[in-house]
Protein backbone atom coordinates (compact mmCIF):
# COMPACT_ATOMS: atom_id res chain seq x y z
CA UNK A 1 0.00 0.00 0.00
CA UNK A 2 1.38 3.58 -0.90
CA UNK A 3 0.57 6.36 1.69
CA UNK A 4 0.73 8.88 -1.20
CA UNK A 5 -1.86 11.11 0.98
CA UNK A 6 -0.75 13.91 3.25
CA UNK A 7 -0.74 13.22 6.87
CA UNK A 8 -0.92 14.87 10.35
CA UNK A 9 2.51 12.90 10.83
CA UNK A 10 4.32 15.31 8.19
CA UNK A 11 3.30 18.39 10.08
CA UNK A 12 5.88 16.39 12.81
CA UNK A 13 8.04 15.67 9.74
CA UNK A 14 8.57 19.17 9.14
CA UNK A 15 8.89 20.82 12.34
CA UNK A 16 11.92 18.12 12.90
CA UNK A 17 13.24 19.45 9.86
CA UNK A 18 13.34 22.81 10.87
CA UNK A 19 14.46 21.87 13.99
CA UNK A 20 17.43 20.02 12.83
CA UNK A 21 17.88 23.19 10.29
CA UNK A 22 17.54 25.52 13.05
CA UNK A 23 19.35 24.10 15.92
CA UNK A 24 22.48 23.70 12.77
CA UNK A 25 22.29 27.40 12.24
CA UNK A 26 22.44 28.18 16.12
CA UNK A 27 25.51 25.64 16.11
CA UNK A 28 27.55 26.92 13.58
CA UNK A 29 26.93 30.40 13.48
CA UNK A 30 28.05 30.06 17.17
CA UNK A 31 31.18 28.78 16.02
CA UNK A 32 31.26 30.55 13.32
CA UNK A 33 31.11 33.89 15.30
CA UNK A 34 33.67 32.69 17.73
CA UNK A 35 36.32 31.06 15.34
CA UNK A 36 35.84 34.85 12.47
CA UNK A 37 36.36 36.78 15.78
CA UNK A 38 39.22 34.97 17.12
CA UNK A 39 40.81 35.08 13.28
CA UNK A 40 40.35 39.08 13.90
CA UNK A 41 42.31 39.22 16.70
CA UNK A 42 45.18 37.14 15.41
CA UNK A 43 44.97 39.83 12.64
CA UNK A 44 44.68 42.52 15.08
CA UNK A 45 47.46 41.70 16.50
CA UNK A 46 49.51 41.11 13.30
CA UNK A 47 50.44 37.63 13.59
CA UNK A 48 53.39 37.19 11.50
CA UNK A 49 52.69 33.79 8.97
CA UNK A 50 49.37 33.10 10.91
CA UNK A 51 47.55 36.07 9.52
CA UNK A 52 48.17 35.73 5.61
CA UNK A 53 47.30 31.97 6.49
CA UNK A 54 44.11 32.68 8.04
CA UNK A 55 43.52 35.66 5.44
CA UNK A 56 44.27 32.84 2.20
CA UNK A 57 42.17 30.60 3.67
CA UNK A 58 38.99 32.59 4.61
CA UNK A 59 39.50 33.65 0.79
CA UNK A 60 39.37 29.78 -0.81
CA UNK A 61 36.14 29.76 1.52
CA UNK A 62 34.59 32.86 0.68
CA UNK A 63 35.11 32.53 -2.96
CA UNK A 64 34.23 28.58 -3.96
CA UNK A 65 30.92 26.70 -3.28
CA UNK A 66 29.74 25.35 0.03
CA UNK A 67 28.95 22.32 -1.90
CA UNK A 68 31.94 21.33 -2.83
CA UNK A 69 33.49 22.12 0.51
CA UNK A 70 30.82 20.16 2.10
CA UNK A 71 31.55 17.37 -0.23
CA UNK A 72 35.09 17.75 0.14
CA UNK A 73 34.74 17.84 4.39
CA UNK A 74 32.38 14.39 3.67
CA UNK A 75 33.73 12.78 0.93
CA UNK A 76 37.49 14.17 0.83
CA UNK A 77 38.28 14.09 4.37
CA UNK A 78 37.41 10.05 5.09
CA UNK A 79 39.08 9.00 2.32
CA UNK A 80 42.24 10.78 3.16
CA UNK A 81 42.77 11.23 6.71
CA UNK A 82 41.11 7.88 7.22
CA UNK A 83 38.58 9.17 9.87
CA UNK A 84 35.11 8.49 10.29
CA UNK A 85 32.71 11.12 9.29
CA UNK A 86 28.93 11.11 10.17
CA UNK A 87 26.86 14.13 7.48
CA UNK A 88 25.97 15.66 10.42
CA UNK A 89 29.81 16.52 11.76
CA UNK A 90 30.33 17.70 7.95
CA UNK A 91 28.20 19.68 8.22
CA UNK A 92 29.16 21.69 11.61
CA UNK A 93 32.59 21.70 10.34
CA UNK A 94 31.92 23.01 6.63
CA UNK A 95 29.01 25.67 7.99
CA UNK A 96 31.03 26.61 10.79
CA UNK A 97 34.15 27.00 8.95
CA UNK A 98 32.49 28.95 6.04
CA UNK A 99 30.63 31.35 8.27
CA UNK A 100 34.17 31.89 10.41
CA UNK A 101 35.26 33.13 6.50
CA UNK A 102 32.55 35.58 6.57
CA UNK A 103 32.90 37.01 9.93
CA UNK A 104 36.26 36.93 9.91
CA UNK A 105 36.04 39.90 6.76
CA UNK A 106 33.25 41.73 8.52
CA UNK A 107 35.55 41.63 11.98
CA UNK A 108 38.48 43.16 9.62
CA UNK A 109 36.32 45.74 8.42
CA UNK A 110 34.34 46.60 11.92
CA UNK A 111 37.89 47.38 13.22
CA UNK A 112 39.46 49.09 10.69
CA UNK A 113 35.91 51.34 10.49
CA UNK A 114 37.52 52.64 14.01
CA UNK A 115 39.87 55.69 13.09
CA UNK A 116 43.09 55.31 14.25
CA UNK A 117 43.23 58.43 16.55
CA UNK A 118 41.00 56.71 18.74
CA UNK A 119 44.02 54.07 19.13
CA UNK A 120 46.15 56.34 19.22
CA UNK A 121 44.80 58.53 22.17
CA UNK A 122 44.51 55.24 23.78
CA UNK A 123 47.75 53.73 23.45
CA UNK A 124 49.05 57.64 24.83
CA UNK A 125 46.96 57.43 27.56
CA UNK A 126 49.09 53.97 28.43
CA UNK A 127 46.02 51.41 27.80
CA UNK A 128 48.03 48.17 26.64
CA UNK A 129 46.69 46.57 23.01
CA UNK A 130 44.18 44.45 25.08
CA UNK A 131 42.70 47.19 26.42
CA UNK A 132 42.33 48.97 23.80
CA UNK A 133 40.76 45.79 21.56
CA UNK A 134 38.02 45.39 24.46
CA UNK A 135 37.29 48.94 25.38
CA UNK A 136 38.10 51.26 22.84
CA UNK A 137 37.60 49.03 19.46
CA UNK A 138 34.95 45.52 20.68
CA UNK A 139 32.36 47.87 21.33
CA UNK A 140 32.23 50.23 18.24
CA UNK A 141 33.34 47.30 15.87
CA UNK A 142 30.50 45.38 17.35
CA UNK A 143 27.87 48.15 16.57
CA UNK A 144 29.50 48.65 13.55
CA UNK A 145 29.04 45.01 12.39
CA UNK A 146 25.69 43.67 13.36
CA UNK A 147 24.06 45.11 10.23
CA UNK A 148 26.58 43.18 7.79
CA UNK A 149 26.33 40.19 10.58
CA UNK A 150 22.65 39.94 10.47
CA UNK A 151 22.81 40.26 6.15
CA UNK A 152 25.04 37.09 6.40
CA UNK A 153 23.63 35.30 8.77
CA UNK A 154 20.17 35.02 6.95
CA UNK A 155 22.81 34.34 3.79
CA UNK A 156 23.75 31.27 5.96
CA UNK A 157 20.85 30.07 7.50
CA UNK A 158 19.91 29.82 3.31
CA UNK A 159 23.16 27.97 2.69
CA UNK A 160 22.13 25.58 5.50
CA UNK A 161 20.19 23.69 3.15
CA UNK A 162 22.67 22.35 1.15
CA UNK A 163 23.51 19.57 3.85
CA UNK A 164 20.69 17.57 2.91
CA UNK A 165 22.18 16.97 -0.12
CA UNK A 166 25.06 14.60 1.98
CA UNK A 167 21.42 13.51 3.80
CA UNK A 168 21.20 15.59 7.12
CA UNK A 169 17.79 15.37 7.73
CA UNK A 170 17.06 18.91 7.74
CA UNK A 171 13.48 20.93 6.01
CA UNK A 172 15.10 20.88 2.91
CA UNK A 173 15.38 17.05 3.19
CA UNK A 174 12.54 16.34 4.87
CA UNK A 175 10.70 18.41 1.68
CA UNK A 176 12.48 15.97 -0.85
CA UNK A 177 11.23 12.99 0.68
CA UNK A 178 7.63 14.37 0.97
CA UNK A 179 7.94 15.41 -2.36
CA UNK A 180 9.16 12.10 -3.01
CA UNK A 181 6.31 10.30 -1.25
CA UNK A 182 2.97 12.50 -2.00
CA UNK A 183 4.38 13.86 -5.92
CA UNK A 184 2.76 17.03 -5.11
CA UNK A 185 5.89 19.51 -5.38
CA UNK A 186 4.13 22.76 -5.10
CA UNK A 187 2.06 22.17 -2.17
CA UNK A 188 5.46 20.75 -0.38
CA UNK A 189 8.03 23.20 -1.44
CA UNK A 190 5.29 26.19 -1.39
CA UNK A 191 5.28 24.66 2.47
CA UNK A 192 9.38 24.10 3.02
CA UNK A 193 9.53 27.92 1.49
CA UNK A 194 7.28 29.72 3.47
CA UNK A 195 9.04 28.01 6.42
CA UNK A 196 12.83 29.40 5.44
CA UNK A 197 11.18 32.62 4.43
CA UNK A 198 9.87 33.12 8.45
CA UNK A 199 12.86 31.91 9.56
CA UNK A 200 15.33 34.12 7.56
CA UNK A 201 12.61 37.65 8.51
CA UNK A 202 13.06 36.16 11.96
CA UNK A 203 16.66 36.54 11.47
CA UNK A 204 16.44 39.96 10.27
CA UNK A 205 14.34 41.56 13.02
CA UNK A 206 16.20 39.85 15.23
CA UNK A 207 18.97 41.37 13.96
CA UNK A 208 17.50 44.91 13.33
CA UNK A 209 16.25 45.02 16.57
CA UNK A 210 19.87 44.17 18.41
CA UNK A 211 21.19 46.95 16.07
CA UNK A 212 19.45 49.40 17.14
CA UNK A 213 19.83 48.80 20.65
CA UNK A 214 23.37 48.81 19.90
CA UNK A 215 23.43 51.75 18.05
CA UNK A 216 20.91 54.05 20.57
CA UNK A 217 23.88 55.95 22.34
CA UNK A 218 24.80 57.66 18.84
CA UNK A 219 21.16 57.77 17.00
CA UNK A 220 19.59 61.42 16.68
CA UNK A 221 17.64 62.07 19.80
CA UNK A 222 15.62 64.68 18.42
CA UNK A 223 15.57 68.68 19.19
CA UNK B 1 18.72 -15.35 11.65
CA UNK B 2 17.49 -12.82 13.81
CA UNK B 3 19.80 -12.12 16.91
CA UNK B 4 19.36 -13.59 20.11
CA UNK B 5 17.46 -16.50 17.85
CA UNK B 6 20.02 -18.98 19.06
CA UNK B 7 19.46 -22.29 20.78
CA UNK B 8 18.45 -21.67 24.38
CA UNK B 9 21.62 -23.56 25.99
CA UNK B 10 23.18 -24.96 22.73
CA UNK B 11 26.88 -22.65 21.28
CA UNK B 12 25.71 -19.77 20.00
CA UNK B 13 25.72 -20.08 16.14
CA UNK B 14 28.51 -19.57 13.88
CA UNK B 15 28.90 -16.05 12.83
CA UNK B 16 27.73 -15.48 9.05
CA UNK B 17 28.16 -11.97 7.94
CA UNK B 18 25.77 -11.86 4.79
CA UNK B 19 23.25 -12.73 7.53
CA UNK B 20 24.27 -10.72 10.66
CA UNK B 21 22.08 -7.32 10.97
CA UNK B 22 24.05 -4.29 10.32
CA UNK B 23 24.85 -2.34 13.76
CA UNK B 24 27.45 0.41 12.75
CA UNK B 25 28.58 1.52 9.40
CA UNK B 26 32.53 2.54 9.23
CA UNK B 27 34.01 4.05 6.15
CA UNK B 28 36.69 2.19 5.53
CA UNK B 29 39.19 4.47 3.67
CA UNK B 30 40.63 3.74 0.61
CA UNK B 31 43.87 2.81 0.19
CA UNK B 32 45.85 1.48 -2.67
CA UNK B 33 47.84 -1.54 -2.41
CA UNK B 34 47.51 -0.86 1.76
CA UNK B 35 50.06 2.21 1.12
CA UNK B 36 49.80 5.48 2.91
CA UNK B 37 47.40 7.37 0.59
CA UNK B 38 49.46 10.96 -0.59
CA UNK B 39 48.34 13.57 -2.36
CA UNK B 40 48.87 12.63 -5.85
CA UNK B 41 46.95 15.23 -8.24
CA UNK B 42 48.36 13.46 -11.73
CA UNK B 43 45.93 11.17 -11.15
CA UNK B 44 43.31 13.38 -12.41
CA UNK B 45 45.17 13.85 -15.49
CA UNK B 46 43.41 11.60 -17.93
CA UNK B 47 39.92 13.23 -16.26
CA UNK B 48 40.69 16.82 -17.15
CA UNK B 49 38.97 17.14 -20.52
CA UNK B 50 36.15 15.65 -18.69
CA UNK B 51 35.92 18.03 -16.28
CA UNK B 52 36.71 20.77 -19.15
CA UNK B 53 33.31 20.05 -20.44
CA UNK B 54 32.06 20.13 -17.33
CA UNK B 55 32.98 24.04 -17.17
CA UNK B 56 32.07 25.02 -20.12
CA UNK B 57 28.54 24.12 -19.11
CA UNK B 58 28.91 26.22 -15.98
CA UNK B 59 30.08 28.92 -18.17
CA UNK B 60 27.25 28.70 -20.74
CA UNK B 61 24.44 28.23 -17.48
CA UNK B 62 26.17 31.32 -16.09
CA UNK B 63 26.80 33.43 -19.36
CA UNK B 64 22.61 32.68 -19.86
CA UNK B 65 21.34 33.01 -16.64
CA UNK B 66 23.34 36.50 -16.48
CA UNK B 67 21.81 37.94 -19.26
CA UNK B 68 18.07 36.75 -17.78
CA UNK B 69 19.10 38.11 -14.87
CA UNK B 70 20.32 41.62 -15.87
CA UNK B 71 16.98 42.01 -17.75
CA UNK B 72 15.01 40.60 -15.08
CA UNK B 73 16.61 43.17 -12.79
CA UNK B 74 16.32 45.93 -14.85
CA UNK B 75 12.48 45.23 -15.27
CA UNK B 76 12.21 45.04 -11.45
CA UNK B 77 14.52 47.87 -10.76
CA UNK B 78 12.11 50.39 -13.16
CA UNK B 79 8.87 48.83 -11.04
CA UNK B 80 10.75 49.58 -7.48
CA UNK B 81 11.57 52.46 -8.69
CA UNK B 82 8.24 53.78 -10.41
CA UNK B 83 5.45 56.47 -8.86
CA UNK B 84 2.80 53.54 -8.97
CA UNK B 85 3.01 52.21 -5.51
CA UNK B 86 1.04 48.98 -6.24
CA UNK B 87 3.93 47.91 -9.34
CA UNK B 88 6.88 48.88 -6.33
CA UNK B 89 4.94 46.91 -3.56
CA UNK B 90 4.89 43.79 -6.19
CA UNK B 91 8.37 43.92 -7.26
CA UNK B 92 9.60 43.94 -3.48
CA UNK B 93 7.75 41.11 -2.90
CA UNK B 94 9.22 39.46 -6.03
CA UNK B 95 12.86 40.56 -4.69
CA UNK B 96 12.34 39.60 -0.88
CA UNK B 97 10.89 36.56 -1.66
CA UNK B 98 13.52 34.79 -4.00
CA UNK B 99 16.40 36.69 -1.13
CA UNK B 100 15.03 34.80 1.71
CA UNK B 101 14.16 31.39 0.21
CA UNK B 102 17.08 28.63 -0.34
CA UNK B 103 17.80 28.15 -3.91
CA UNK B 104 17.79 24.68 -3.50
CA UNK B 105 14.35 25.07 -2.52
CA UNK B 106 13.43 27.20 -5.42
CA UNK B 107 15.23 25.08 -7.89
CA UNK B 108 12.89 21.57 -6.60
CA UNK B 109 10.15 23.55 -6.84
CA UNK B 110 10.68 24.41 -10.35
CA UNK B 111 12.14 21.33 -11.65
CA UNK B 112 9.76 19.02 -9.73
CA UNK B 113 6.58 21.60 -9.84
CA UNK B 114 6.95 22.54 -13.54
CA UNK B 115 6.06 19.12 -14.87
CA UNK B 116 3.09 19.04 -12.78
CA UNK B 117 1.20 22.20 -14.69
CA UNK B 118 2.40 20.51 -18.08
CA UNK B 119 5.17 22.17 -18.98
CA UNK B 120 8.34 19.96 -19.37
CA UNK B 121 11.64 21.39 -20.01
CA UNK B 122 15.02 19.86 -19.58
CA UNK B 123 17.46 19.96 -16.72
CA UNK B 124 19.69 22.82 -18.60
CA UNK B 125 16.39 24.93 -19.05
CA UNK B 126 15.31 24.77 -15.66
CA UNK B 127 18.79 25.33 -14.36
CA UNK B 128 18.84 28.66 -16.46
CA UNK B 129 15.68 29.62 -15.43
CA UNK B 130 15.60 29.20 -11.74
CA UNK B 131 19.08 31.08 -11.67
CA UNK B 132 18.34 34.22 -13.79
CA UNK B 133 14.83 34.55 -11.58
CA UNK B 134 16.62 34.23 -7.86
CA UNK B 135 19.93 36.31 -9.80
CA UNK B 136 17.06 38.60 -10.81
CA UNK B 137 16.33 39.35 -7.70
CA UNK B 138 19.73 39.90 -6.59
CA UNK B 139 21.13 42.05 -10.05
CA UNK B 140 17.77 44.81 -9.52
CA UNK B 141 18.44 45.71 -6.26
CA UNK B 142 22.33 46.57 -7.37
CA UNK B 143 20.50 48.06 -10.66
CA UNK B 144 18.21 50.00 -8.40
CA UNK B 145 20.87 51.86 -6.30
CA UNK B 146 22.48 52.59 -10.05
CA UNK B 147 19.48 54.28 -10.45
CA UNK B 148 18.61 55.75 -7.05
CA UNK B 149 22.22 57.57 -7.35
CA UNK B 150 21.64 59.30 -10.55
CA UNK B 151 21.62 63.31 -10.09
CA UNK B 152 17.91 64.65 -10.20
CA UNK B 153 19.69 67.67 -12.23
CA UNK B 154 20.07 65.16 -15.00
CA UNK B 155 16.14 64.11 -14.84
CA UNK B 156 15.40 68.01 -15.02
CA UNK B 157 17.54 68.23 -18.15
CA UNK B 158 16.35 65.31 -20.09
CA UNK B 159 12.77 67.00 -18.94
CA UNK B 160 13.57 70.46 -20.27
CA UNK B 161 14.97 69.04 -23.34
CA UNK B 162 11.68 67.58 -24.27
CA UNK B 163 12.45 63.87 -24.22
CA UNK B 164 9.76 61.58 -23.46
CA UNK B 165 9.44 59.39 -20.16
CA UNK B 166 10.44 56.60 -21.91
CA UNK B 167 13.28 58.15 -23.91
CA UNK B 168 14.78 59.41 -20.54
CA UNK B 169 14.26 56.44 -18.93
CA UNK B 170 15.98 53.72 -22.04
CA UNK B 171 18.45 56.08 -23.25
CA UNK B 172 19.67 58.06 -20.02
CA UNK B 173 18.76 56.30 -16.93
CA UNK B 174 19.56 52.87 -17.77
CA UNK B 175 22.72 53.37 -19.39
CA UNK B 176 24.09 55.60 -16.13
CA UNK B 177 22.73 52.96 -13.85
CA UNK B 178 24.33 50.24 -15.83
CA UNK B 179 27.60 51.13 -15.60
CA UNK B 180 27.50 52.30 -12.51
CA UNK B 181 26.01 48.89 -11.00
CA UNK B 182 29.12 47.15 -13.07
CA UNK B 183 31.12 46.23 -9.65
CA UNK B 184 27.60 44.87 -7.38
CA UNK B 185 26.44 43.07 -11.07
CA UNK B 186 30.03 41.21 -11.01
CA UNK B 187 29.45 39.77 -7.39
CA UNK B 188 25.90 38.72 -8.76
CA UNK B 189 27.73 36.78 -11.29
CA UNK B 190 30.42 35.82 -8.89
CA UNK B 191 27.60 34.16 -6.55
CA UNK B 192 25.62 33.01 -9.23
CA UNK B 193 29.25 30.87 -10.38
CA UNK B 194 29.37 29.48 -7.10
CA UNK B 195 25.28 28.93 -6.86
CA UNK B 196 25.58 26.91 -10.01
CA UNK B 197 27.03 24.05 -8.41
CA UNK B 198 23.64 23.46 -6.53
CA UNK B 199 22.20 22.67 -10.46
CA UNK B 200 24.39 18.89 -10.00
CA UNK B 201 21.46 17.90 -7.79
CA UNK B 202 19.41 18.06 -10.60
CA UNK B 203 20.64 15.78 -12.61
CA UNK B 204 22.51 19.34 -14.46
CA UNK B 205 26.30 17.63 -14.61
CA UNK B 206 28.24 20.99 -14.78
CA UNK B 207 31.56 21.07 -13.01
CA UNK B 208 30.71 19.83 -9.69
CA UNK B 209 28.51 17.11 -11.27
CA UNK B 210 31.47 15.97 -13.67
CA UNK B 211 33.37 16.36 -10.16
CA UNK B 212 31.61 14.32 -8.55
CA UNK B 213 31.87 11.32 -11.43
CA UNK B 214 35.49 11.70 -11.48
CA UNK B 215 35.52 11.34 -7.18
CA UNK B 216 33.53 8.19 -7.61
CA UNK B 217 35.43 6.72 -10.97
CA UNK B 218 38.89 7.70 -9.35
CA UNK B 219 37.94 6.84 -5.53
CA UNK B 220 40.12 9.62 -4.84
CA UNK B 221 37.44 12.36 -3.78
CA UNK B 222 39.93 14.77 -1.67
CA UNK B 223 42.22 15.35 -4.37
CA UNK B 224 39.24 15.59 -6.90
CA UNK B 225 37.51 18.07 -4.51
CA UNK B 226 40.68 20.40 -3.14
CA UNK B 227 41.35 20.60 -6.99
CA UNK B 228 37.65 21.97 -7.67
CA UNK B 229 37.96 24.09 -4.70
CA UNK B 230 41.07 25.78 -6.35
CA UNK B 231 39.21 26.06 -9.52
CA UNK B 232 36.43 27.88 -8.21
CA UNK B 233 38.65 29.88 -6.38
CA UNK B 234 40.52 30.73 -9.18
CA UNK B 235 37.64 31.21 -11.81
CA UNK B 236 35.70 33.83 -9.53
CA UNK B 237 39.51 35.71 -8.38
CA UNK B 238 39.66 35.54 -12.62
CA UNK B 239 36.04 36.81 -13.09
CA UNK B 240 36.49 39.69 -10.45
CA UNK B 241 39.49 40.84 -12.23
CA UNK B 242 37.50 41.35 -15.27
CA UNK B 243 34.52 43.02 -13.64
CA UNK B 244 37.07 45.68 -11.93
CA UNK B 245 38.84 46.27 -15.24
CA UNK B 246 35.19 46.54 -17.18
CA UNK B 247 34.75 48.55 -14.67
CA UNK B 248 37.29 50.93 -15.15
CA UNK B 249 36.62 50.87 -18.95
CA UNK B 250 32.83 52.31 -18.85
CA UNK B 251 33.20 54.65 -16.54
CA UNK B 252 36.80 55.73 -17.62
CA UNK B 253 35.09 59.87 -18.13
CA UNK B 254 34.34 59.88 -14.31
CA UNK B 255 37.61 58.58 -13.01
CA UNK B 256 38.25 61.49 -10.55
CA UNK B 257 34.80 60.57 -8.71
CA UNK B 258 35.03 56.62 -9.22
CA UNK B 259 38.36 56.31 -8.79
Amino acid sequence: MRYAEFTPFDLVLLAQGLGVTVGLFLATTLIGLFLGALWGVIRFYRTPVLTQFITFVAEILKNSPVLVQLFLVFFGFPAFFKLNMTPVNAAVITLSLNTAAFVYVIAVSSIESIGRDQVEAARVFGLTRWQVLRHVIAPQALAFSIGPLTALLVNQLQVTSLISVIGVMDLAKIGANLNLRTLQPFIVWTVVGVLYYLAAKLVATLGARLEKRLRAHSAFRGL
Amino acid sequence: MLPGAGRPGGSPPPFDPLDSPVRSVTVKPVSLNGARVRLDLTILIPHLGFLAEGALLTAEVCALALVGSVLLGMLVAIARTSSNKWIGRLAFAYVDLFRNVPFIVQLFFFYYGLPEIGIYIDAFTTGVVALSISGGAYASDAIRAGILAIDNGILEAAEVSGLSKRVTFTRIVLPIALRTSVRPLGSVLINMILTSSILSTITLNELTGQAKIVASDTFRPFEVYVVLLVVYAALTYLVSIGISLLHRRLNRDLVEQVS
